[in-house]
């Protein structure tokens, strides 16, 4: 391919910020303003990233946004994103339907570290759209469910409406495999709600959670802490904790500054990490 | 590699042939101050500044640089370096490359700063004159620069030339070099030991107690809300620092509504924004909220945080920062010397 700045038919160089093409192949809206894409790699290769990483999504005139891979590698024929509209970019993707290509750089960062995972004890907790990247994971460990010991799930959404991946929780409510618990900050008359209401630490009544629990936590950044506390009284140590971290992630290749929490790159060096690598990192939580 | 010397009165001979031949930039007079500009004639080349107002990195990595043009969907890259001597670069900026050369390259090797770089011959020169902010003697001491491909250090009746890679060597052809003596070796060394003695702003501190103390008072909230206090946030100090790196990732339309460019700029930490997150449904987090805690990173970043992979601090001590901060609050001195001070 020529240069694309003057077609001097120099040697093409690997450019780091070259996506690569993704086919939608199903789309659905799951909440009013959240919506599911299944993706394939236009050029037919399987996927291969871990649970926890994360991609650049993009359309070109738009720009990109750092998203997680909805789905685990498990699922080696597609993956899934989930795109909330926001601001400029997502709003644009969100018009893509079945059938439209995605650009996608991917897969980027650490994902959740597997080898400490396996034959543990381990619980999810996910607040709001942190349920979206937990689920690579949440999917992971349900479809090699012998890897694991017990599994269990705290799932809290603002009100039932805005609950995701409903056919999901259906399963989970019923399934043998993971011991779910979910909840609602709040709900009215209408909703029909007949489950626990109150922020996402309130579950900790209903569940035991034993200090050798590997606990992976991921939501909106004021949860972290009041999770924190609840595990501390649990006496699960720090080592034990880990966090999957939202941040500004503008080049998902550790240049451009805007993820930075101390000496770390949530993009890179992220965006799990271990609670214990950030507990003296004062930007962090 | 060799050590040549060139008489002042064949120099500008050099020059003008090196023009001919090759694109090259160099600092050049602008008004009262000076920048680094492509060198159309051979008396322009001020060789003499004290310092620039933006940094030599702007070569390798441009204000605005475009990553990607697009058709419609389908992008092409925009990799195309373009072969340049960068003439008359003082070694503080020369150590100032070096670092963007190891943080353009590590973890993920990104050609379109690293391809412009490698098309780049680097010529160093003595500071003759000394920027009244540059504090370049008291920081980094033990650093040296080492990415340059030759060395010009001015010397009575002209020029000692020491050439450091064949990029280097190849500009020989362009002037009557002779073998330097021993005499004007010496003296070459001598007058580049003592220029490193007259920058007029000292840090008090070596930078292993620096990084210590600093890193040390991040918990000093208050103490860092009173060094940002008048700060504007308006980014001059990351936008004029030879170290700073960060950017913004932006698409731009053509007329045409259909092809146009993912283009980077420039962006400073120091911005209100550069730490937010949009969250949806109107709400946002600001990781660095206050200034207090923008300009601690910034002190961070070039004190302490990238030391270890670097070898040293984040700093060079140009000084370009004191003297581009409206409020004057920017000064690493000031900042760092209070803080090891207590």
């Amino acid at each position: 391919m020529a240069c694309g700045t003057c077609n001097c038919n120099s040697p093409e160089i690997e450019n780091l910020f070259m996506p690569k093409e993704a086919l939608i192949t199903e789309t659905k809206w799951m909440t009013k303003d959240t919506k599911h894409f299944v993706l394939k790699w236009a050029d037919g290769s399987k996927v291969s990233h871990q649970p926890g990483q994360i991609v650049e999504a993009s359309l070109f005139g738009f720009g990109e946004i750092p998203l997680g891979f909805a789905t685990s590698p498990t699922q080696e024929n597609s993956f899934e994103l989930v795109i909330r509209q926001v601001g400029r970019v997502s709003t644009a993707l969100c018009k893509l339907e079945a059938g439209d290509t995605m650009l996608i750089r991917a897969p980027l960062g650490k994902g959740f570290p597997l080898d400490e995972l396996r034959g543990e004890k381990v619980m999810i907790i996910a607040g709001g759209l942190g349920i979206v990247p937990t689920r690579s994971l949440i999917n992971y460990i349900t479809d090699r469910r012998d890897e694991f010991k017990s599994f269990t799930l705290f799932y809290g959404a603002r009100n039932p409406s805005e609950l995701l991946f409903k056919e999901d929780l259906v399963k989970w409510r019923s399934s043998k495999d993971v011991h779910y618990f979910e909840t609602v900050d709040g709900c009215c008359e209408e909703d029909n709600w007949k489950g626990n209401t109150g922020v996402i630490t309130t579950l900790f009544k209903q569940a035991e959670v034993t200090p050798d629990t590997k606990v992976i936590i991921c939501g909106p950044p004021i949860m972290y802490r009041f999770v924190m506390m609840e595990l501390y009284k649990c006496n699960v140590p720090h080592e034990n904790v880990y966090v999957d971290l939202e941040r500004r992630m503008k080049c998902g290749v550790g240049k451009c500054g805007h993820c930075q929490i101390n000496d770390k790159y949530v993009c890179i060096d992220g965006p799990v990490f271990k609670y214990s690598e950030l507990d003296s990192k004062e930007e962090a939580l | 590699m060799s050590v040549k010397f060139i008489k002042e009165t064949d120099f500008n001979d050099f020059v003008g042939k090196m023009m001919e031949a090759r694109t090259v930039v160099g600092p050049v007079a602008k008004k009262t101050k000076f920048v680094f500009g492509e060198l159309e004639s051979v008396d322009q080349l001020r060789l003499d500044y004290d310092v620039t107002i933006l940094p030599p990195k702007k070569l390798f990595f441009p204000p605005r640089q475009d990553l990607l043009k697009f058709h419609g969907q389908k992008g092409t890259s925009c990799i195309c370096p373009q072969p340049k001597v960068l003439f008359g670069v003082h070694y503080y900026d020369i150590k100032a490359i070096d670092q963007t050369d190891f943080l353009f390259n590590e973890n993920n090797a990104d050609q379109n700063y690293l391809a412009n770089r490698e098309a780049t011959t680097i010529i160093g020169t003595t500071i003759q004159n000394v920027s009244p902010r540059a504090f370049f003697g008291s920081v980094g001491k033990n650093v040296n620069p080492k990415g340059h491909d030759g060395f010009l250090t001015r010397i009575n009746g002209g020029w000692v030339f020491e050439t450091l890679t064949s990029k280097g060597r190849d500009l020989l052809d362009f002037g009557k070099f002779i073998d330097a003596d021993d005499a004007q070796k010496a003296e070459a060394a001598k007058v580049n030991t003592e220029e490193k003695t007259k920058s007029p702003e000292k840090i008090k501190a070596e930078g292993d107690v620096v990084a210590q103390k600093v890193r040390k008072s991040f918990s000093e909230d208050e103490l860092w809300e009173e060094f940002a206090k008048d700060c504007f946030s308006c980014g001059s100090c990351n936008i004029v620092c030879p170290t700073c790196y960060c950017f913004d990732v932006q698409d731009n339309w053509n007329v045409d509504q259909h092809s146009g460019a993912r283009t980077r700029s420039w962006d400073g930490c120091l911005k209100a924004d550069f730490a937010e997150c949009s969250l949806g449904q109107g709400a946002c987090e600001n990781f660095r909220e206050t200034k207090g805690s923008r300009f601690r990173h910034r002190i961070m970043r070039k004190a302490v945080y990238s030391n270890e992979k670097l070898g040293g601090p984040a700093c060079v001590g140009c000084g370009r920062c004191s003297l581009s901060c409206t409020a004057d609050i920017a000064d690493p001195v000031n900042v760092i010397n209070r803080i090891v001070e207590g």
